[in-house]
């Protein structure tokens, strides 16, 4: 439907106002909420994300995208919630204890967003202890683990190993990511994946959850 | 040979009689732990800047000769800056505090890292207007000219070292202002021009300081560009978006540098660059530091051969080879021998040196760096 792939252009180039007045027009029109949501916002997220991993888009095209998403995600929210619509999975995400960075986790949790999942994102600076907690409290199957430092990553390694320690392990997957973070380190430390980029971090987590 | 002599010809491939053993300078605290080792005492840190006093004793106790980034310039930020005040103080400590650059942070307690950005006060042509837009222009202030005026009496003719003026930056001090989050949502704003008037006005502010300190007379050996808006992927900005807003910014800078015969100009960025450096190198720039092996890897050699001797470079050591052992920075010295070999390059550790690094393995690099063969 051309109203669909509008919304997705215009999810992409991070028109927001435009976005949220093409929704209302969508659902005025009786186009059923999940597909706006598959086929305009998610859509448009997911051009976006594999540009961005192509080196055709950068990192403020991915944010004012994600704030246009945002926007029609909550313009589209009361029509979802009354059609039943649910998340396909919830994740946890944060940076780690010390580590005060936040854009590469920011950038992970727009576009895990973007692929219909629920994050629970409890910021930056954040101990095993939180981590656990929102677990058990969310019942969450993903853990997304942002280190910037070469001094912080080994804080990725303290959560996964309070997980354990909680008996929640086996009950999440453990995505691990950041400047110094390497394949072999995700290994090193016991976790489930390592993406490079923010948009492979994405599929990651959309593939956990089919 | 002087240093000055032997850092400027390496960078004008011309002979020289050895490396210079050159540095980036130390985050404080490395320099507290090497005083807890007793390697150092209180009065040897006392103070410590890049190419200042403590500086140049460090580096004789260090057998450094001297820190690249001992340059000289204007009080080229906001002017006046914003009151720095703490807004709110939130559970555990945590102080949400707006910065001198109207920038909103939140500090943990006990957490040595950067702060976490909150928010900002440059969202829109308003704010520009009525809270940024006089702060970011040129006032006479801003210039030490007596400084300036006696600078080569005073500072130039009594040092060996090359010095450096400041150019200032094009776009890192205004991430540093509005964040990154703030310009991405600045570039795309329904006021189109809003973003490149921001750009224009605060270059126009740092060009006119540089060229209110080289009308003194004041002599330098190289200009420096500030400006670290790449990360561990890229560019933190579209290149494009960069090159039709920010390049005429360099040239303008980097030709009245030519005028008064500064023909270095480096750039610091860390993170990955190359999708940056035609816009640097097309439009003046010549010389990156401090090439961080982590994001460049080996690829100095490969951008010579790409951009040839017009890229030269001031960087590329492995720093963390320093927290290693001898075997380590030997490796590394055979490395960078090869880097040598191209011409055009001084080696020098890639960023501050960081804590855990040993003071013998600063010093024994700092010895054998000098015998590299040119």
């Amino acid at each position: 439907m051309a109203i669909l792939e509008e919304i997705s252009e215009k999810v992409q180039k991070g028109r927001a106002k435009d976005v949220v007045a093409l929704i209302n027009q969508a659902l005025e029109e009786g186009i059923a909420p999940k597909s706006v949501l598959n086929d305009g916002l998610m859509a448009g997220m997911n051009v976006i994300g594999e540009k961005f991993k192509n080196n055709e888009v950068f990192v403020p095209e991915v944010l004012v995208a994600a704030r246009a998403m945002n926007k029609g995600v909550q313009t589209l929210k009361p029509a979802l919630t009354a059609q039943g619509v649910e998340p396909i999975g919830k994740a946890v995400i944060c940076t780690v204890k010390g580590d005060m960075h936040d854009i590469g986790k920011n950038l992970v949790k727009m576009m895990i967003e973007g692929q219909g999942i629920e994050c629970i994102d409890l910021g930056v600076d954040v101990g095993p202890e939180q981590v656990v907690e929102a677990v058990r409290e969310s019942g969450a199957q993903l853990v997304c683990l942002s280190a910037l430092l070469t001094t912080t990553m080994y804080a990725q390694k303290d959560i996964i190993d309070a997980l354990k320690e909680a008996g929640l392990r086996d009950q999440v997957k453990v995505m691990v990511g950041g400047a110094p973070v390497t394949q072999a380190f995700a290994d090193e430390i016991g976790a489930d994946c390592y993406t490079l980029d923010a948009a492979s971090a994405a599929e990651a987590a959309r593939a956990f959850f089919d | 040979m002087t240093n000055r002599e032997r850092a400027m010809n390496i960078l004008h491939f011309k002979p020289a009689d050895r490396m210079p053993a050159v540095h980036f300078g130390y985050w404080p605290e490395l320099l507290q732990e090497w005083v807890e080792q007793g390697k150092l005492s209180a009065e040897d840190i006392e103070g410590w800047g890049d190419g200042n006093a403590t500086d140049r004793r460090l580096d004789e106790i260090l057998g450094w000769d001297f820190n690249w980034g001992t340059t000289y310039g204007a009080a080229n930020g906001l002017m006046p800056s914003f009151e720095t005040k703490v807004l709110e103080i939130l559970p555990g400590g945590v102080q949400r505090v707006q910065d001198g650059n109207g920038l909103i942070q939140r500090i943990h307690p006990g957490v040595i890292s950067i702060p976490e950005e909150d928010d900002y006060l440059l969202k829109d042509r308003e704010a520009f207007e009525e809270l940024y837009r006089d702060k970011m222009t040129f006032k006479p202030e801003r210039v030490n000219l007596e400084f300036f005026k006696n600078f080569n009496e005073n500072v130039y003719n009594k040092s060996d070292n090359p010095v450096g003026i400041h150019l200032g930056s094009v776009l890192g001090d205004i991430r540093n202002i509005a964040s990154l989050v703030g310009i991405s949502y600045l570039m795309y704003d329904e006021d189109e021009d809003l973003f490149a008037d921001i750009v224009d006005t605060y270059a126009e502010m740092q060009y006119r300081c540089v060229e209110a300190i080289l009308e003194t007379g004041a002599k330098f050996d190289f200009a420096h560009f500030w400006e670290d808006i790449c990360y561990n992927s890229g560019s933190l900005i579209n290149p494009e978006i960069f090159n039709e807003i920010c390049a005429k910014h360099y040239k303008k800078r980097t030709d009245l540098c030519h005028k008064y015969g500064i023909d270095v100009i480096s750039l610091d960025c860390d993170g990955v660059t190359r999708q940056l450096l035609p816009t640097w190198f097309e439009n003046g720039v010549n010389t990156m530091f401090p090439i961080e092996i982590g994001t460049w890897g080996d690829q100095f050699g490969p951008a010579r051969e790409k951009y040839g001797k017009g890229m030269l470079g001031v960087g590329g050591m492995d720093k963390t080879a320093l927290r290693k052992d001898k075997a380590a920075v030997d490796r590394e010295l055979e490395r960078i021998q090869r880097l040598a070999a191209l011409g055009g390059f001084i080696p020098c550790p890639d960023h501050r040196l960081m804590p855990g690094t040993k003071f013998e393995l600063v010093q024994y690099y700092a010895e054998e760096v000098k015998k590299i063969k040119l």
